[in-house]
């Protein structure tokens, strides 16, 4: 323990700075762009229907192919790796904020335009709102999944903690598996501990059915 | 005020509204009833153009609605649907104040009406403003639905079976509470219902649809005495001829959502339970479920600081209720003949009799609201 911090307590410092770095700047882009869109399709839900499943085609591609094919436009920067994660970290909560919109009763609703809102001030009064818990549970599980997919950064040479990863692989050393495994998952805890918060701090008011 | 010039509307192949043509009178309060499907929610609902017509024109204040923008529309009109619809992510005084902030009216304004508004239906501000609608009772929540649809003081309320959801009592205390509204504020109600006992109480004007139609346009009196179909006169069955054998048992009369609490319980928990609920004494029970005896809220409140220091299982004590339960108030069985257990009501102090199963636990309870039932349905059926 004290040997490897000796040998690469520096490198281990950088590497969880770059880690998070990738982490919150790839979400936070994903976020914007996945809210603006989920938005945008719950405008349209006949055509959005057939959208959707093509944009999860994404999802299904290997993040090594896509790596390997932005690598050929943007080479091996941090762009790559960022470009690649905010793709793959889109989806959840695209869907999310999608779904959640859709799926607000249909009485807020009605009476949201009864009241007389116009289409987009009941989305900001009442649809986006009532859809904040499905669009937190979102952001939450892009942003556990982009903390696991972070590590393939370390493979075009961008220090993640993936890179201990790699090297330990390689040289079959577990304490450099161990240095990267563990706070990647530590991290990932606690950044989903860290929206939760942010979650309950907007979605302050009391659930439950209305009483009778 | 509002008046409809051959409307017509169809979905798919089914005509949902064939050529309606009325007119709605400032000040009245319209009703609108008949089966499920005639016709009378999407009839309502063209009035604020949630729907729109096929063909044929409606007309507010003398303009066409289809020159009005639909949003300015909505918000000169105020509307109440059935499932009620508050905001769950706003408070109290922000669900009444929707409106009055999509028109701009300045902060100071928009105060003021929500509490000359929550004063007026006795929920004060101090206690109400700053609640979220699921910690209201159903009741509760529809009345804030009222006042969110009155906060701009629109002259036309639009009420889509606005009581439809909510049990019996409380329907018919936000029925006399909507009526008194109607005719202090001298606004014109459109209210759709399909129960013609609602119809026949509340309105100045029944509109009777079926499959699309008016049947017939009268007051409730004139509908009573000259029914045009033998569907309306199934509608008003209730009303127009006697029941077969006339209920004479206490069993027929007595109110049964009665609120039940055991005898170990704390004072503030009863005093919470009745603020919630509205009401002002409850009935208590032994562990067995049989009648222990009635609390009020005066003998809570007046003696309230004395009372038994109990501990409870959790360890903290609390004053049980024990001390104030009291055993006057007059019981009767459900086979008693009602008629004797109204005159006895009548004559005694109390306000209510408690109404008792064979083997001694808690059936109901008959008030003086049952007896003034009692007496009306006596009176529509004779």
């Amino acid at each position: 323990m004290t040997r490897f911090f000796e040998l690469y307590g520096d490198k281990f410092v950088e590497c969880v700075y770059t880690h998070l770095y990738y982490v919150v700047v790839s979400v936070g882009i994903a976020f914007v762009i996945a809210l603006a869109v989920g938005i945008a399709l719950s405008r349209i839900p006949r055509v959005s229907r057939y959208i959707l499943p093509v944009i999860s085609v994404s999802q299904t591609i290997p993040g090594i192919v896509f790596v390997g094919i932005l690598l050929l436009y943007f080479g091996m920067t941090s762009t790559t790796v960022i470009a690649a994660l905010t793709v793959y970290a889109i989806f959840p909560i695209l869907k999310n904020t999608y779904v959640g919109i859709l799926e607000v009763e249909p009485q807020y609703k009605e009476a949201a335009r009864g009241c007389g809102m116009s289409s987009l001030q009941a989305l900001r009064l009442v649809e986006v709102p009532l859809a904040a818990p499905a669009i937190f549970a979102g952001l939450k599980m892009s942003c556990v999944y982009t903390v696991s997919w972070a590590v393939l950064a370390a493979l075009i040479g961008r220090g993640s903690l993936g890179e201990f990863i790699y090297i330990g692989v390689a040289t079959n050393d577990n304490t450099l598996i161990f240095a990267g495994a563990i706070p990647s998952a530590i991290m990932a805890v606690t950044l989903g501990y860290l929206i939760d918060l942010a979650r309950k701090r907007v979605v302050n008011w009391p659930k439950g059915r209305a009483a009778k | 005020m509002i008046k409809f010039e051959h409307v017509n509307k169809s979905y798919k192949n089914t005509k949902v509204l064939d050529d309606l043509s009325f007119e709605i009178n400032p000040g009245e309060f319209t009703v609108l009833v008949g089966p499920s499907g005639c016709g009378k929610t999407t009839t309502l609902k063209m009035i604020n153009r949630l729907i729109e017509p096929d063909s044929g024109a409606i007309y507010v204040n003398g303009r066409n609605i289809q020159d009005v923008d639909r949003i300015e529309l909505r918000r000169s009109i105020g509307y109440v649907i059935q499932q009620i619809g508050l905001f769950p992510n706003m408070t109290v005084a922000q669900n009444i104040a929707v409106v009055p902030k999509l028109l701009k009216y300045p902060k100071a304004k928009i105060d003021e009406v929500v509490h000359n508004l929550l004063d007026m239906v006795n929920m004060p501000y101090a206690n109400f403003a700053a609640k979220h609608p699921h910690q209201l009772s159903g009741g509760q929540q529809q009345r804030i639905g009222v006042l969110r649809a009155l906060a701009a003081s629109p002259p036309i309320i639009l009420m889509d079976e606005p009581f439809g959801a909510l049990d019996p009592m409380t329907r018919a205390s936000l029925q006399d509470e909507v009526k008194n509204l109607q005719q202090q504020l001298n606004k014109t109600f459109v209210f759709v219902t399909h129960d013609m006992d609602e119809a026949l109480d509340l309105a100045d004007k029944i509109i009777f649809m079926d499959k699309g139609s008016i049947v017939q346009i009268d007051t409730p009196e004139d509908m009573l005495e000259n029914p045009a179909s033998n569907l309306i006169r199934s509608f008003m069955k209730k009303r127009l001829s006697g029941p077969d054998q006339p209920p004479s048992l206490v069993r027929d009369f007595m109110r049964t959502d009665v609120h039940k609490v055991s005898r170990n319980r704390g004072v503030r928990e009863c005093i919470e339970l009745m603020a919630r609920v509205d009401i002002d004494s409850l009935i208590v029970v032994n562990s067995d479920k049989t009648y222990a005896g009635t609390i009020s809220i005066k003998d809570l409140k007046a003696d309230g600081k004395t009372g038994v220091i109990k501990k409870a299982e959790d360890g903290k004590s609390y004053r049980s209720i024990e001390p104030f339960i009291k055993t006057e108030t007059p019981t009767f069985r459900l086979d008693d003949d009602a008629r004797a257990c109204f005159d006895f009501l009548l004559e005694s102090d109390s306000r209510y009799i408690v109404v008792l199963t064979p083997d001694d636990r808690v059936a109901g309870v008959v008030t003086n609201t049952s007896v003034a039932k009692a007496l009306a349905d006596a009176f529509w059926s004779s």
